[in-house]
């Protein structure tokens, strides 16, 4: 009896797990499948499902002809100058609140948590004037600063979890070989707390990529427009020219999926971290 | 003696690395929320002398709840959220708990469900905009070949259709964020627990919905607030998929503070609106938070 039930709840299971990837990937199949069609194929109604003829036109026409090669170096030197500086800062904060004695700990935490949950929409006309004021708008720092502010809170909060669970021990086995402070967390703690660097990473670094009403407020020319600008505000003067906005996608999605898997791990590390705090 | 001096030193080196993060957190995103209100209760006009402010205290405000226009990206906002999260979370509990067993392909499901989370919002919106063509999408082909429509529709062009289409590419987008979520939640449910309950004789619903469900609140209303302040941001999807449009039957509250202030240089009531959006997400985050901890109370 028992044991039917369990057959039959793992056939529900792998029913359910087949429907979602199939969903999951449809709609992806279909884009890369749209790259590489003509535009006279894109246009045809009922859309064909293979591309007749196979071809690598858009790719060419989005990197050579439009400025999809800008948008990536913009992409790619922003979300990784924001990732490292927010490594940086927050392994300094988080080890500070993790091991040394400062007062208000408590407060900064939850007030840390209280910043996360602010839609980029409160700051966006003050930091549009101050941009304006600095003659910031188009440039890497009127995106770089944002993003670092936006994404510490969360990767203190993984770090300080990460050295939290690190034994005290070794900070005083440190101290007592005359180790200083920046020694000890750079030579003996951080080597450790590596899962938590990644982790913080790639949070980071996928936020900064994904970025979009900071990206179009502040850098709205063409040398200083994201990835994510610059396929929103793609358009033809008649149509909509889908094959070469699905090739520049299509391309903007590769690295970070591949980034993803490698660190897989980290990243459900990260996405349970809440729910285990709860 | 020494030991006080010690620790003193190590305060102030802990105050010292703390600074950094907390400075740049101050002056992007603390400070401009000040600014924020003080812009909210000025009338700005942009000159060749750069912005000037006159002080018109709660003029911006009585212009922006004096108008439908708000109300209704409002009330959008508010329908939108609620149904989009409960379809999340009703869809991202199947799929965990069909995840939380023995089976094959666990590890490549948790892979292909990080996609699309990684994924840029404006490239799924340029996405379900193209399946949703009026003229050569790929769901009036389907649709029709399956004879459920007769001839193509405009998903974009009615009102509750684009509403519909809108909802259904964010629950595919960010179903699998919940269902992790949730995953996690479930694997800290104590095995014995299930074991105790089926002694007591409750298998099957009756275990779910005396053990799986509420242990597994702390979870559900974490997730659900996520997405209801994320869906409060609501803006990359509609400003490709249907730019608000028809109309302005599809623009969600934070696309009217951007249309306001970088459209139409309305940056007194444009600020207002996005003032009132952050009064509304701290309410809704005190609330639940204060529900979520009377909830995990009563588990303990």
């Amino acid at each position: 009896m028992r044991k039917t039930n369990q057959v039959f709840r793992k056939s529900i299971g792998y029913i359910v797990l087949v429907l979602m990837l199939l969903i999951i990937i449809a709609p992806f199949f279909w884009m890369v499948d749209t790259s590489f069609k003509s535009n006279l194929d894109i246009g045809n109604f009922p859309p064909s499902f293979i591309p007749h003829p196979f071809t690598f036109y858009h790719y060419i026409r989005a990197f050579s002809f439009y400025n999809f090669g800008i948008y990536f170096r913009n992409s790619v030197v922003i979300s990784i100058v924001a990732t490292i500086v927010v490594l940086i800062l927050a392994s300094l904060a988080s080890y500070a609140i993790a091991r040394l004695p400062i007062r208000g700990k408590a407060p900064l935490m939850v007030m840390l948590l209280a910043i996360s949950t602010f839609p980029e929409v409160a700051v966006i006309s003050p930091l549009f004037l101050i941009m304006k004021n600095l003659n910031w708008l188009n440039s890497y720092q009127s995106l770089i600063i944002p993003y670092v502010a936006f994404n510490l809170p969360f990767a203190i909060w993984v770090m300080r979890t990460y050295f939290a669970g690190i034994p005290k021990e070794l900070d005083e086995a440190a101290r007592v070989d005359g180790a200083g402070i920046m020694t000890t967390l750079f030579r003996v703690i951080m080597p450790l707390a590596t899962p938590g660097l990644f982790t913080g990473g790639v949070f980071t670094f996928v936020a900064c990529w994904t970025e979009f009403l900071f990206a179009l407020v502040f850098n709205s020319s063409t040398n200083y427009r994201t990835i994510s600008v610059g396929i929103a505000l793609f358009s033809g003067q008649f149509t909509i020219p889908y094959g070469t906005i699905f090739a520049g996608s299509t391309v903007a999605v590769l690295p970070i999926v591949i980034l993803v898997l490698i660190f897989q791990k980290w990243v459900v590390a990260g996405l349970t971290a809440g729910a285990v705090k709860g | 003696m020494r030991r006080t001096h010690l620790e003193r030193k190590y305060a102030t080196a802990g105050y010292l690395m703390v600074s950094p993060a907390l400075l740049v957190i101050a002056l992007v995103t603390l400070f401009p929320i000040g600014y924020s209100i003080w812009m909210s209760l000025n009338s700005i006009s942009s000159t060749y002398n750069g912005f000037q402010f006159s002080f018109n205290g709660l003029t911006n405000y009585s212009i922006v709840f004096s108008n439908a226009i708000f109300w209704q990206a409002l009330l959008f906002t508010v329908i939108y959220a609620i149904v989009t999260v409960a379809v999340e979370l009703v869809l991202g509990l199947l799929v965990a708990l069909a995840l939380n067993q023995p089976i094959k392909g666990r590890g490549l499901a948790i892979a292909v469900m990080l996609i699309p989370w990684t994924l840029i919002t404006v490239i799924s919106a340029q996405m379900w905009g193209y399946i949703y063509n009026g003229i050569y999408g790929v769901l009036n082909a389907i649709l029709m070949s399956l004879h459920i429509i007769q001839s193509p529709v405009l998903w974009l062009g009615d009102p509750t259709l684009a509403t519909i289409a809108m909802m259904i590419a964010d629950i595919w987008k960010t179903t699998p964020f919940v269902t992790m979520i949730l995953l996690a939640g479930l694997q800290l449910i104590p095995s014995d627990l299930y074991e105790a309950a089926r002694i007591d004789g409750a298998t099957g619903w009756r275990s779910f919905w005396s053990v799986t469900l509420p242990l597994l609140r702390p979870s559900i209303g974490l997730a659900a607030l996520f997405r209801i302040l994320q869906a409060f941001g609501l803006f990359d999807l509609p400003f490709v998929l249907t730019n608000g449009g028809p109309g302005t039957s599809t623009e969600p509250i934070a696309m009217l503070a951007y249309k306001a202030i970088f459209s139409d240089g309305n940056y007194g009531p444009g600020t207002a609106v996005a003032v009132a959006t952050v009064g509304i997400v701290i309410i809704l985050a005190l609330v639940s938070l204060k529900a979520l901890r009377t909830q995990v109370g009563e588990i303990e």
